[in-house]
């Protein structure tokens, strides 16, 4: 990307990321990730291990968590996507970011995001989850600095503020 | 890192993806769910030329049930989608409970039951419950298609009997007398762990005798492996805490395993010990849960 | 009570929401790895495949003639300036030169246009090595048999320390019970989420580094070094870091190798490294093998210790040096007795090299202390907590190996601990296979002494008032990890000035615009960089009322501020708003600015080592944890954890338990689940996560911290540290719990199921 040399045969992938439909050419070989981040500038998608076992590249892929290190460009051809960057609107926070705010959820930030669209998902599938349902849903995400105490007590605060 | 590159081709339908396979012979792999085939290849473990993605084919997508037949699972259906299908929960909960064992949900959306058997890991936690549930494997061809038993479809670590243009397509659990199964899987943290050791069974259970019983290990051979000494001990018998002790402790002397950085060859017939007296009892005691 | 609880502030003592919280809950916090500077290129290291190899030949002509790579260098293109962080002992290089000394060394580099071409030219370089037999046992280490790894350290003796105060023999003498018992630590690494990064950009003779680092400073004196330039010519800036725990207290080959390509190419060239290039650059735990050997009287009073290590310093010294005397130093801290010995081997070995990990070398002796003390406690028949209190560390007392200490509150500690937990009703009382167990600990806060030899302060700050007087701006080297001490510290300037939280502005961390401050290691910021700031904000404070004495007509004595009013003390009408004092003072007298710088006070005795361990005010902790164990399987639920610790002041509750609940968590990770692992050929067979296990959010227990009042006169406020104490307790308060449920005692790190299951299955042996 940038000013990289692009050989090889071009796909060409649509998808919709943040409400925003975007046509986009790619190489085969290229993962969701690298373009999110590199061609959207959706820097807010991390890098942690690129094998899928950190979480900290967490998207939702129709609303569903996936570790965007494993999924091809080419494979997200028709599908909708939420990156943190999708979850405020209008410039106002979603309420589960307030809620990591408030709880001191974050403290390095690097998971966060993975956390945050994690929690999201899950809480709208299911508005009111018992803790071990977000301790679950939030299973495929490490964090080296919290111990997930206060990760798990936003994810609950933010539902309870749903009832 | 870097997926080392490759030719991406997408078929439109299950013939033309066997076709391709064919074409391209060993240096094309199937693209599922690619959460296991894509961190194989930025290690670079494999680095097939060809990827041949499945994702247009939604006839592989379905979890559905056929009068007859039994209960017909895709081999493109995501664990996430077993575990949460309302068919499965009903009838073989144990199936659901295997597919929630598994990692964690990220991959569970993007990995697929045909990827979880296909990729034929020792430590896949599919294989043992669907092998206990007599399932069979529907798989296709260029020239055809054929069903064979699920037990029958593992030749090694990392190997099937998927011959060259061949995919699997559905895993069929058929209709069955069994009145309860179940599924342990031991890892070393309670997400995103390989089993050292997973014990299924299944039983059919009728006036405290066990009927019928299939005891299936995973983790502790280089294919999930039915422990027959360890279900002849039961077979035909009343039930009881001695039968199932005894059970275990063959099940554990039948087992294979070898020891790695997850677990000793003693631990593991220990755990094969341990997970086959709580599975069996569970199963006996509690459905197919 | 202390002066802190008494009285109320302003400020500090609050949760305020942390000042990035935002940007991190949003995706705009920017990372090193997600900034781009235009023309920049990325860089990639070859690694050796091999444990201990002679470098015969390179060639990367290949490489070179890729299209897209713009460099390829080797050491023969870089300066051959030996570096390190530990004094007297830089033994490495940015590219290997003669040999390589484990699996990951780094043996050439490359720039190129993207990451694809810049690994597709790195499988371009043929590297010819002669594979040498390497070491990769630290026990045998030392043998006659065992290659020599550095040619300057003989026998691959790091550093070799032999320390004695009192006469450990006597009082071994006058013991009613003397115990050995040995202990086997494992090798751990820091996990951070973000693995190093560093962006080098070369310009002018001019370097200007982005880096993934814990301290700016560091970094700057050490790469100004190698390169040769001077330290004014080398601006290094963090961005956000995504974690550090002591790993990224050193420059690396990312800021190393970037700094090299950048300054070949003439363009800037960052430098990401994956998951494994982070095991392999490592500085992460030691294991420590330890003999510990403790007299104690009939009424459990520790009369001497002997300690007898020896700690695998994998292939380079980076800091390994301070870590081996930590893991001696720390030991009389929180007991007091008067006899200690301590023998420590540090060896070389090729694997990953090892240094500071939170907590740094003393986690592991005090899991080997603790679970000591319970088994001499079980023989004489006392309760755990019982002799801990009977030895328990009193205020203002000094330790056998001259350590000053002021506040502490350990008594305390044990006691809370003791009565949250429920410890009277549980202990030796719960059904069959559940336990409950206390570990204990202390930490300094801040080192006495920095890494390198220097009269330089240890931190300074500067505070720049906005001419409206609206806002404020605080310059601080202080490094800001994670822990949020960007937050805790523009709190402690609103605090010093009288203004509020949401006035601060902070610029921190940027080698070129903000003062000097040694960076986020050994808990040192809250009080080190504390006081300058305190410092920094009392001189507006002060030039502020001085201006409004004149302003109101009052003498300066009469006049506080609180909450940006400056108001004559009895008489708050009397008032000026702080905008308007501001603002008067800048059309007066120009920019209002205030400026901090802490020092240490001289501490330490005089004996070889004595520097190390010494601190202006250490930290005490007292962690119960309850445990259910699966005897079959040996797998073991840590359902409960009580941790109640002695931090001194607080400026930021939330921050404060957040730490205390993020340490405890990796104490943890360390106690039961993780462990480096490599083959016979040394090369890692888990340098990933999936296999190297973090504990995930259903593996952790339930977790209760606590405090209990205390000042510290050595602290602005009172403050003292958390973020290492509570990884401190942590093994021992496990080991404690699981033999207290299943009576075997286990010595050997991480305590996994297949060694618990060992455990009991041992136990049930017919003898």
């Amino acid at each position: 990307m940038g000013t990289a040399i692009k050989k090889g045969k071009l796909h060409v992938v649509t998808l919709t990321v943040n409400g925003e439909e975007h046509a986009v050419l790619v190489k085969a070989n290229t993962t969701l990730l690298d373009l999110l981040r590199e061609e959207f500038d959706y820097t807010g998608t991390k890098k942690g291990c690129e094998l899928g076992d950190c979480g900290a590249c967490t998207v939702l892929m129709d609303d569903r968590p996936v570790n965007s290190c494993l999924v091809l460009a080419v494979e997200a051809d028709g599908h909708s996507f939420t990156t943190i960057e999708g979850v405020e609107q209008g410039g106002k926070l979603d309420r589960l970011q307030e809620e990591f705010i408030n709880q001191a959820a974050v403290q390095c930030g690097y998971c966060s995001p993975g956390m945050i669209l994690s929690g999201k998902a899950l809480l709208m599938r299911n508005p009111h989850p018992t803790e071990r349902e977000v301790r679950e849903a939030i299973g495929g995400n490490l964090c080296r600095c919290t111990g997930y105490v206060r990760i798990v007590k936003a994810i609950l605060a933010a539902a309870e503020a749903n009832s | 890192m870097i997926i080392p590159e490759f030719e991406y081709v997408s078929p439109q339908s299950v013939q033309e993806a066997c076709a391709l396979l064919v074409q391209y012979g060993d240096s094309a792999r199937v693209l599922a769910g690619g959460s296991d085939l894509l961190v194989k290849m930025k290690d670079g473990l494999m680095k097939p030329a060809y990827l041949v993605s499945l994702k247009n084919l939604d006839s592989l997508k379905a979890i559905r049930y056929e009068t007859g037949t039994g209960v017909i699972i895709g081999a493109r259906a995501t664990h996430n989608e077993v575990m949460n299908n309302r068919l499965l929960q009903e009838k073989y909960r144990s199936v659901c409970e295997a597919a929630h064992s598994m990692a964690a949900d990220q991959i569970r959306n993007i990995g697929t039951v045909g990827g979880n058997l296909v990729n034929a890991v020792p430590s896949a936690d599919l294989p043992p419950i669907l092998i206990a549930l007599d399932a069979r494997a529907r798989i296709v061809g260029t020239s055809g298609e054929r069903t064979i038993a699920l037990e029958d479809f593992f030749l090694g670590p990392g190997k099937t009997v998927l011959e060259k243009g061949e995919i699997l397509a559905e895993i069929i659990i058929p209709d069955q007398p069994t009145t309860g199964s179940n599924y342990i899987k031991f890892g070393l943290r309670r997400a995103g762990a390989l089993a050292v050791a997973g014990v299924a069974s299944s039983v059919t259970v009728s006036d405290g005798t066990c009927r019928d019983v299939r005891v299936v290990l995973g983790a502790v051979a280089p294919t999930p492996m039915r422990a027959r000494q360890a279900e002849n001990v039961l077979r035909g018998k009343k039930i009881s805490r001695e039968l199932i002790d005894e059970a275990g402790r063959i099940a554990a002397a039948e087992s294979k395993p070898i020891s790695d950085i997850r677990g000793s060859i003693e631990y593991r017939r220990n755990l094969v010990n341990v997970l086959t007296r709580r599975s069996l009892k569970a199963a006996i005691e509690k459905g197919h849960i | 009570m202390s002066e802190a609880t008494t009285k109320e502030f302003s400020v500090i003592g609050k949760s305020v929401p942390k000042i990035d919280a935002r940007d991190k809950v949003t995706g705009r916090a920017k990372y090193t790895g997600d900034l781009k500077v235009t023309g920049m290129l990325i860089g990639k290291i070859l690694r050796s495949p091999h444990a201990h190899a002679r470098i015969l030949s390179i060639d990367t002509s290949k490489a070179e003639q890729l299209p897209g790579v713009e460099a390829v260098i080797t050491a023969k293109d870089v300066p051959a300036t030996f570096y390190g962080i530990s004094p007297a002992r830089y033994d490495e290089t940015i590219l290997a030169i003669e040999k390589v000394l484990q699996v990951g060394d780094k043996v050439a580099a490359v720039a190129a246009l993207d990451e694809e071409t810049a690994v597709k030219a790195l499988s371009l370089i043929d590297v010819e090595y002669e594979v040498l037999p390497a070491v990769l046992d630290p026990l045998r280490a030392m043998d006659e048999d065992q290659p020599q790894i550095h040619p300057q350290y003989e026998r691959n003796i790091s550093v070799e320390i032999h320390q004695n105060f009192g006469d450990v023999e006597k009082a071994f003498q006058q013991s009613h019970l003397v115990r050995t018992d040995r202990f086997q630590g494992n090798r751990a690494t820091h996990v951070p989420m973000e693995p190093h990064a560093a962006i080098s950009k070369w310009e002018n003779g001019k370097l200007t580094i982005w880096s993934s680092t814990q301290s700016p400073h560091y970094f700057q004196y050490h790469i100004a070094r190698v390169f040769g330039l001077k330290m004014g010519d080398v601006r290094v800036i963090k961005p956000t870091v995504g974690g550090g725990f002591g790993g990224k207290l050193e420059p690396s080959a990312a800021e190393y190798v970037s700094a090299a390509l950048a300054m070949k190419t003439g363009r800037p060239v960052k430098i990401v490294f994956d998951r494994k290039e982070v095991f392999f650059h490592n500085r992460g735990r030691h294991a420590q093998h330890i003999e510990l050997t403790t007299g104690v009287t009939k009424e459990g009073k520790i009369l001497g210790v002997h300690g007898k290590y020896i700690i695998d310093g994998g292939s380079y010294t980076s800091l390994g040096i301070a870590s081996a005397y930590y893991a001696g130093a720390m030991l009389p801290l929180i007991y007091e007795f008067d006899h200690f010995k301590f023998d420590c081997f540090r060896v070389h070995t090729n694997l990953p090299s090892c240094a500071a990990q939170r907590g740094h070398g003393a986690p592991q002796p005090r899991f080997a202390f603790e679970s000591q003390l319970d088994m001499i406690a079980k023989e004489l028949g006392m309760d755990p907590i019982e002799i801990r209190k009977v030895n328990a560390r009193r205020p203002n007392t000094m330790t056998l190996n001259d350590l000053k200490v002021n506040s502490c509150e350990f008594m305390a500690c044990l006691e809370k601990a003791r009565e949250i937990s429920g410890w009277v009703g549980k202990k030796g009382k719960l059904p069959p296979g559940q336990g409950i167990g206390i570990g204990c600990g202390g930490f300094i806060t801040g080192a006495g002494y920095p890494i390198y030899r220097t009269r330089l302060p240890h931190a300074a700050a500067i505070v720049k008032v906005s001419e409206q007087g609206d806002i404020a701006t605080l310059y601080i080297g202080a490094v800001d990890i994670g822990q949020g001490s960007d937050t805790i510290l523009a709190q402690m300037a609103a605090e010093a000035i009288g203004i509020n939280y949401e006035d601060m502005r902070i610029v921190s961390a940027d080698t070129e615009t903000t003062p000097h401050d040694f960076g986020a290691y050994a808990s040192r910021q809250t009080l080190m960089s504390g006081h300058a700031v305190k410092q920094a904000g009392e001189e507006v404070r002060r030039q502020i009322i001085e201006l409004a004495a004149e302003l109101l007509e009052a003498s300066v004595a009469d006049l506080d501020i609180d909450r940006r009013v400056i108001f004559v003390k009895g008489s708050p009408e009397k008032m000026l708003p702080f905008e308007t004092v501001a603002n008067e003072f800048f059309i007066r007298k120009g920019p209002l600015m205030g400026k901090g710088s802490y020092t240490p006070p001289k501490l330490g005795g005089k004996f070889k080592g004595a520097a190390v361990g010494t601190s202006p005010a250490y930290s005490f902790a007292a962690q119960i944890s309850q445990v259910e164990v699966d005897e079959e399987t040996g797998q073991v639920m840590v359902t409960n954890v009580w941790d109640v610790h002695d931090c001194g002041t607080v400026i930021n509750p939330n921050l404060l338990h957040a730490q205390v609940e993020g340490a405890l968590f990796m104490g943890m990770g360390e106690a039961m689940y993780e462990q480096v692992v490599f083959d016979d050929k040394g090369r890692p067979l888990n340098a990933n996560l999936g296999e190297y296990r973090v504990p995930t959010a259903l593996d952790v227990p339930q977790v209760i911290s606590e405090l209990v009042d205390s000042y510290e006169p050595a602290g602005p406020w009172g403050v003292k540290e958390v973020g290492e104490g509570a990884t401190l307790p942590t093994m021992g308060s496990y080991a404690n719990a699981i033999y207290d449920a299943i009576g075997v005692r286990l010595y050997d790190l991480p305590l996994t199921p297949e060694k618990v299951w060992r455990a009991i299955h041992e136990r049930k042996k017919p003898s």
